[in-house]
């Protein structure tokens, strides 16, 4: 039986919301390596690392300095430069933080590179959301290589009329710069035309809509769906009370 | 013909003005189409037919998108606009203008745009869900959707194709899908601009075949065209426009050539082709039909320059082969919008697309290739100044390898008409688009003057400073040849440029042709227009299965 995209999309949001409630290093080294074996498994590891790594390695730098140099709690000082103390307590909130988000993150991704998204769209569809939000959610997936392919042709028309571009990023951005323009008025022309087809076949139409695309689901995943949202509320929920306890 | 019943469609147009300021665009038509007929509406490119299409249509909705004067009637409801001004009519008090509901209107009148990627949604995945969009939308239940996908797959031969991926499909299966889009919820009437442009010869006989199937179950086809081919010949009826307004209307057989009824911007092709192409100023007399005598035809061209083949050719493919790998560049997709998921697998290795090409082309020499839809034609072209690097082989211009230079340096020796203006045009004016890159090649001094005899040489002078989006299809595929004139390359390459062109258009092009082949340019044309092809080159090769022949 196929995993429903949204039982997908419940596991990996309450996985995101247990950990980040629960705060715990184990759980979250754990959900790590569950998202990454889920992905591995999935054969989507490839494109997965680089997102992740776009995402993570900035995230979790900003967290040590600002964590790891000013932790007001700090005791254990490891170095020091001026007003700045690397703490050890400090360098362990950070970490702990870090994984954290790391757990998080990885998860969402590993669900976004796996889940199908017209299989998405049309469980969303049947769910009773507004067909506006499932073209948009659909759109964002399919604009980039859309942009994409529209700057190629216009390079490659500059190109046939003697644009040189040299290898190199910064030659690229360079040639960009006369790519943009055109870019952007060929993307609103082509909106435009796509925007008169869409209301003439109905899109705006405001009653029921049917999917032609039919996504097997099952009591069983229902069910998982709903346990997957409560353990994440309670998680929270538990969460709240400790800390209220506490303080 | 005796039409069978009463219109479903009518329009009474007095004028349809846009909001731009300009002046109207239609004026003083009148249009009925009835249940089981076809119906032509012919115009040169700028004669207004496609505003007229996009009207019937309700893609185009009179208030939001432009000021009609007169009266749209589908199914016997008539909806007047501009009632209380000008013209009228008896009940001059004020009212409340009509508006139209382009979903309801879309259920009973299809459309089918000349670019028929612009109708797709982009954002469904496979052919069989783009097709049952609409139903989607209308709250169709799913036993019937899927009846009426198959039943329209059925129709249009997309059968096979019902899994793919819509952006993978080539251009005339995307046409052909554009048009279930349009029929699947069983449209009275069925408009389509230019369904013919870019079609192989198999490609026109199914749509053709398809168009009478329609016809005969009860749909009102209405085809705008600027080219008049042997389906049109045997419509039920002609509306014949030129500067936004009727020129003349009635049956075929009573607008015939002789009677000098319909304007000569409309060309007449295939079996339709009884008189002469239409001729520009500069070039000899050339008849443009498949069956003149072959003395006409020699007489038509120049005669090419003698010299023996590989010694001094402008251009020269030795052994080329090509196949789309993972590292090449891809060309343009057909579908204008890459609708493919991030999650979709890579494309598969592909076969080789071009197989050992060899071909010389002398200075002076104009080569026609032809070939059916998708035998790799425009990727051919694209070799022949480096956009595309052959995976084995050489290309030589002027006897040097272009191996290893940049595309934009070949440039100056190559100039390359692209298949779709719209991929070539990109400035803000005329003027702008012809000189980009001119300045480096000719210098500042020069690329003015350049720039401006080479739009003069297409007939766009007075446009200079418009903005080339404003042009017709025809204006704009004459200032994407402007834009290759203007740098007087020894080698010209021109991918389908009869496509899109009316009949001065096609005038133009081939005195422009002829005369750059005169000063010594070697044209490559690659078209699947044989009458063109045989009347324009020395020379026809075919590309067929990634190899050339001679024919």
């Amino acid at each position: 039986m196929r995993l429903h995209p949204l039982t997908g999309l419940a596991a990996a949001g309450s996985t995101a919301v247990i950990t980040t409630a629960a705060g715990s290093w184990p759980l979250s080294l754990a959900v790590v390596a569950g998202a990454l074996a889920v992905s591995a498994a999935g054969g989507t590891a490839r494109r997965l690392l680089p997102a992740a790594a776009a995402v993570l390695v900035p995230l979790t730098l900003s967290l040590l300095m600002v964590h790891g140099l000013a932790y007001p709690e700090g005791r254990t000082v490891l170095a020091e430069w001026g007003p700045a103390r690397v703490t050890a307590e400090g360098l362990g909130f950070a970490l702990q933080r870090g994984v954290q988000v790391c757990a998080a993150v990885l998860a969402l991704l590993a669900f976004s590179f796996s889940v199908s998204v017209p299989d998405l769209v049309a469980a969303m569809n049947a769910k009773g959301v507004s067909g506006r939000f499932a073209f948009v959610l659909a759109s964002t997936l399919t604009l980039l290589p859309a942009i994409a392919a529209q700057a190629e042709h216009i390079r490659t028309a500059q190109e046939a009329r003697g644009l040189v571009i040299r290898r190199g990023l910064v030659h690229r951005a360079a040639a960009f710069r006369l790519q943009a323009v055109p870019l952007v008025l060929a993307l609103v022309d082509d909106a435009g035309t796509r925007a008169a087809a869409l209301e003439a076949r109905g899109f705006s139409s405001s009653g029921p809509r049917t999917s032609y695309r039919t996504v097997p689901d099952s009591t069983a995943q229902r069910l998982l769906r709903a346990v997957l949202l409560l353990a994440a509320a309670a998680s929270v929920v538990l969460r709240l009370l400790t800390l209220a306890a506490g303080g | 013909m005796p039409l069978p019943t009463g219109p479903v469609l009518e329009a009474g147009i007095q004028s349809f003005t846009f909001h731009d300021g300009g002046g109207p665009v239609l004026e003083r038509i009148g249009f009925a189409a009835a249940p089981g007929t076809l119906t032509a509406v012919l115009g040169a490119s700028g004669s207004g037919k496609t505003t007229l299409g996009r009207l019937l249509a309700g893609w185009l909705t009179p208030g939001s998108g432009g000021t009609l004067h007169g009266y749209l009637e589908l199914g016997g409801t008539r909806l007047d606009f501009g009632s209380g001004r000008a013209g009228a009519g008896a009940n001059g008090q004020h009212r409340v203008e009509p508006r139209i509901d382009p979903a309801k209107w879309g259920r009973q009148v299809g459309f089918v745009p000349q670019d028929a990627a612009a109708a797709l949604s982009t954002v469904r995945a496979t052919v069989a869900e783009e097709l049952a969009f609409g139903l989607e939308n209308a709250g169709v239940p799913r036993p019937a959707m899927v009846a009426a996908v198959a039943r329209t797959a059925g129709l249009l031969g997309l059968t096979g194709l019902l899994d793919r991926n819509p952006a993978r499909l080539s251009g005339g299966q995307l046409r052909r899908l554009a048009i279930g889009c349009a029929v699947i919820s069983g449209p009275a009437v069925l408009v389509m601009d230019e369904p013919f442009a870019s079609l192989d010869a198999a490609g026109a006989h199914e749509l053709a075949a398809l168009v009478r199937h329609l016809v005969a179950s009860g749909t009102a086809v209405v085809i705008l065209s600027q080219v008049i081919d042997g389906l049109l010949l045997a419509a039920d009826q002609w509306l014949v426009l030129a500067a936004g307004t009727v020129a003349a209307a009635g049956d075929p057989a009573s607008l015939g050539p002789d009677t000098g009824l319909v304007p000569a911007g409309i060309r007449r092709v295939g079996g339709a082709a009884g008189g002469a192409l239409p001729t520009a100023r500069t070039a000899p007399a050339a008849t443009g039909n498949a069956e003149v005598p072959a003395a006409a035809r020699t007489a038509a061209v120049p005669a090419a320059p003698r010299e023996t083949a590989g010694a001094g050719a402008a251009l020269e493919l030795r052994d080329v082969s090509f196949s789309y790998g993972p590292d090449s560049r891809r060309p343009r997709n057909k579908g204008r919008w890459l609708a493919r998921s991030r999650n979709a697998a890579p494309p598969p290795r592909q076969p080789l697309v071009l197989a050992g090409i060899n071909l010389a082309v002398r200075p002076g020499e104009i080569v026609a290739v032809t070939g059916p839809n998708g035998a790799g034609k425009s990727t051919l072209l694209r070799h022949l100044n480096g956009l595309l690097r052959p995976t084995t082989g050489s290309v030589l211009v002027n006897s040097i390898d272009i191996a290893g230079r940049a595309a934009g340096k070949t440039a100056a020796a190559v100039g390359l008409l692209f298949q779709h203006p719209r991929d070539q045009l990109f400035e803000r004016t005329l003027l702008r688009e012809v000189r980009f890159g001119l300045d480096r090649l000719a210098g500042a001094a020069a690329a003015g003057e350049r720039a401006a005899a080479a739009l003069a040489a297409v007939g766009l002078q007075g446009a200079a400073h418009g903005h080339p989006a404003e042009l017709s299809a025809s204006g704009q595929r004459l200032l994407a040849l402007a834009t290759v004139l203007a740098r007087r390359p020894s080698v010209i390459a021109l991918d389908e440029p009869t496509v899109a062109l009316d009949g001065d258009g096609l005038a133009v092009l081939d005195a422009a042709v002829r005369s750059a082949a005169a000063e010594g340019a070697a044209v490559v044309l690659v078209t699947h227009d044989l009458d063109y092809a045989r009347m324009a080159a020395h020379r026809l090769v075919a590309l067929d299965g990634g190899r050339l022949t001679e024919c």
